[in-house]
């Protein structure tokens, strides 16, 4: 420090060598193991993978500190993609864990064919291009294998039964380049998880899985069969948005809604994302401990009764207008013009679904039944009036 | 007349407060292929459907909407997406989120580059990414002339982030400054961040340069840094070494609304340390 000037770097922390700070909890070095932490694993499916209940969802997280830190508390499965962060998160994985017994941690990534819009292939689906974007992960993992591949996004069974695509995959399997192949499903979960079930290609599901989500029986019951099938179960956008309204006022309780998502034995793990230490800090309990209290029930129980904005599209109220209105689009437009901040885009939607006036002046009372408590009327009578607005004043 | 137009724009002012107002966006021509625009507009609620996880990071930073277009001749195609962003910096930060400093760059926007059928580019509020798993030379140029098209009609900035000038050019290493929105180093309280990497021989560090609103709020960062170190702030100093549990050794430095933060050096590196930090907040 001696080549300081006053005006440099002087002060150090009140120990001198620098005293380490917030969560003493975060310090341990050494890798942590389940006996010692008393750390929960379920099996994932056939692959017999031990899996923490709580993995990371690396998406958004451009610091290896992190994922190092997490590693040290147990968390051991770490979630990444071809496309995250253009490659940039598989390179900080594969820098962090080079120097790593390749047996101490599972990592996944994802793949995604081309589709076309209703997730079926087509002519652009090139199972030769998915193979050179998984060896293009490979490199920037540094890694010889990694234990899951999923193919990402799937929302049709016709991709599940690709041919092509499914023997590019099993011919990875059989050189070791993968130890297990799954597939993501964030849209027509049920029909393919279902469908999925009934084949033996499919080790592992990466599914969205929330208590806010409106379909929820048929996605149970699919979960449950693919799980008695073998299949792994991991869940995804478990914490449901975090938020229940755009202006983040009112937080989902993410500790609640995880052990919500755990209360089902037929998912295996999940992986929430973390971009924050404090963000880890508060998952770290869970990995030992998911007493899902009355408490907690019940606070996610009050905020399903907070409509938000958000339409879930269950699609329940297109049988109950007389009318026959489109009521979840127009719920849409609601939500662009006051979610968004986009009222020309609201527009473009009503006139789009042919809205010239309040469509809802017939009705004293409306007998649409919505699963949100939308008050569907009001908001109708609300956003139709911008049909009669000119674009010129519209943003 | 005019009453009217008051009365329209007093009901406007309800409806439709903080709105901004935006680019129609109109997707040119491209000579011998044809243009498809049957997507949706893209808005947070449901980028999800069209990119899935990576949403999350498009989100974080202040994405607004996304316009998508096809082209398409034969069996080649061509896919445009342009995703509009809150600012400037923000569309600068998701840009730098997906480069690599193995590109080859171009002077597109703002700053773009090009890899296997890929061109990406920011200008203005803009992040535009074009795409062909074509590998023909012909449908690669028209990619190319496509890019170029699309910078004429987007309207915004051709320069980089004013604040990544202050960081000194003796060792960084090029295109791998990125923004940080939130949790910088992971920490919550710390956001809004550029981050630049350095060489200095065998060592490789990051420094990190925040600006605030205010001066007063860039003291109340520093000192809430600084608890993180258990360090007691001096009324007289404005430069700190402290360990950070989570992150090792930091230098922490700032002068009015400006902040660095060093991270990657050792403590008998403070000099480094200090040369970088005097030079950017000089």
């Amino acid at each position: 420090m001696k080549e300081l000037s006053r005006r440099g770097f002087l002060k150090k922390g009140i120990a001198g060598a620098g005293i380490v700070a917030i969560s003493p909890s975060l310090l341990a070095t050494s890798a942590a193991t389940g006996e010692e932490n008393n750390i929960i694993y379920r099996t994932l499916g056939r692959t017999g993978l031990k899996v923490p209940l709580i993995s990371f969802g690396v998406m958004r997280s451009d610091n290896s500190s992190l994922c190092k830190a997490a590693f040290d508390k147990g968390i051991t499965f770490f979630d990444t993609a071809h496309g995250y962060q253009g490659g940039n998160n598989e390179t900080m994985l594969g820098n962090l864990f080079k120097d790593f017994k390749r047996d101490s941690f599972l990592l996944a990534t994802k793949v995604k064919p081309v589709t076309d819009k209703e997730g079926k292939p087509n002519d652009q689906t090139s199972p030769e291009k998915f193979l050179e974007m998984f060896n293009l992960s490979l490199s920037r993992l540094q890694m010889d294998y990694v234990d899951i591949l999923y193919v990402h996004d799937v929302r049709s069974p016709e991709l599940l039964e690709y041919k092509p695509l499914l023997k590019v995959v099993t011919n990875l399997k059989k050189q070791g380049k993968i130890r297990f192949l799954g597939f993501s499903t964030h849209a027509n979960e049920a029909t393919v998880i279902d469908a999925a079930a009934d084949m033996k290609d499919w080790d592992v599901i990466l599914t969205q899985y929330n208590y806010r989500l409106a379909y929820l029986n048929d996605l149970n019951a699919a979960i449950k069969k693919a799980a008695a099938a073998g299949i792994g179960i991991v869940a995804m956008k478990t914490m449901a948005g975090g938020w229940l309204d755009r202006e983040r006022t009112k937080p989902v309780n993410t500790t609640a809604a995880l052990k919500w998502v755990l209360s089902n034995p037929d998912v295996h793990t999940t992986i929430p994302g973390m971009t924050s230490f404090d963000q880890l800090e508060k998952n770290l309990p869970l990995l030992s401990d998911i007493t899902f209290s009355d408490t907690e029930k019940n606070e996610l129980i009050a905020s399903l009764s907070d409509p938000g904005l958000i339409c879930s599209g269950c699609r329940q109220c297109l049988d109950s207008c007389p009318h026959s209105l489109p009521v979840p689009d127009l719920m849409r437009a609601y939500m662009y013009a006051y979610g968004y901040a986009s009222p020309s885009m609201a527009k473009d939607l009503l006139v789009d679904l042919g809205i010239s006036n309040n469509p809802c002046t017939e009705c004293d009372l409306c007998s649409v039944n919505c699963s949100r408590n939308f008050n569907v009327k009001d908001k109708i009578a609300d956003i139709s009036r911008l049909v009669n607005v000119s674009s010129d004043f519209l943003a | 007349m005019l009453m009217k137009k008051r009365l329209l724009t007093g009901l406007l002012l309800v409806i439709i407060s903080g709105f901004t107002f935006s680019q129609e966006i109109v997707f040119p021509e491209l000579e011998g292929f044809k243009k498809i625009t049957k997507y949706p507009v893209f808005v947070p609620d449901n980028l999800w459907d069209f990119i899935n996880g990576a949403a999350d990071t498009y989100l974080s930073l202040g994405f607004v909407d996304l316009h998508v277009a096809e082209y398409k001749k034969g069996k080649d195609v061509i896919k445009l997406e342009i995703y509009k962003h809150r600012d400037h910096t923000l569309a600068f930060g998701i840009y730098a989120s997906e480069r690599s400093p193995s590109y080859r760059f171009l002077k597109l926007g703002s700053q773009g580059y090009i890899v296997d059928g890929t061109i990406n580019f920011f200008k203005g509020n803009y992040y535009v990414k074009i795409r062909t798993f074509s590998t023909k030379p012909k449908t690669l140029q028209a990619e190319e002339s496509l890019a170029r098209r699309v910078e004429g009609i987007l309207a915004g900035e051709t320069e980089m982030p004013i604040l990544l000038s202050r960081f000194p050019e003796d060792g960084k290493m090029p295109n791998e400054e990125t923004f940080v929105n939130e949790s910088v180093l992971g920490h919550q309280f710390l956001n809004n961040a550029f981050k630049a990497t350095y060489k200095s021989g065998n060592d490789s560090f990051s420094i990190y340069l925040m600006q605030s609103a205010t001066s007063d709020e860039t003291l109340k960062t520093a000192k809430t840094y600084l608890a993180v170190g258990r360090t007691e702030p001096d009324p007289m100093e404005n430069r700190y070494i402290f360990t950070d549990g989570y992150n090792g050794t930091i230098f922490l430095a700032w002068k009015e609304n400006l902040m660095v933060i060093i991270s990657g050096l050792a403590k008998d590196q403070a000099g480094i340390a200090e040369k970088y930090s005097s030079e950017i907040l000089k």
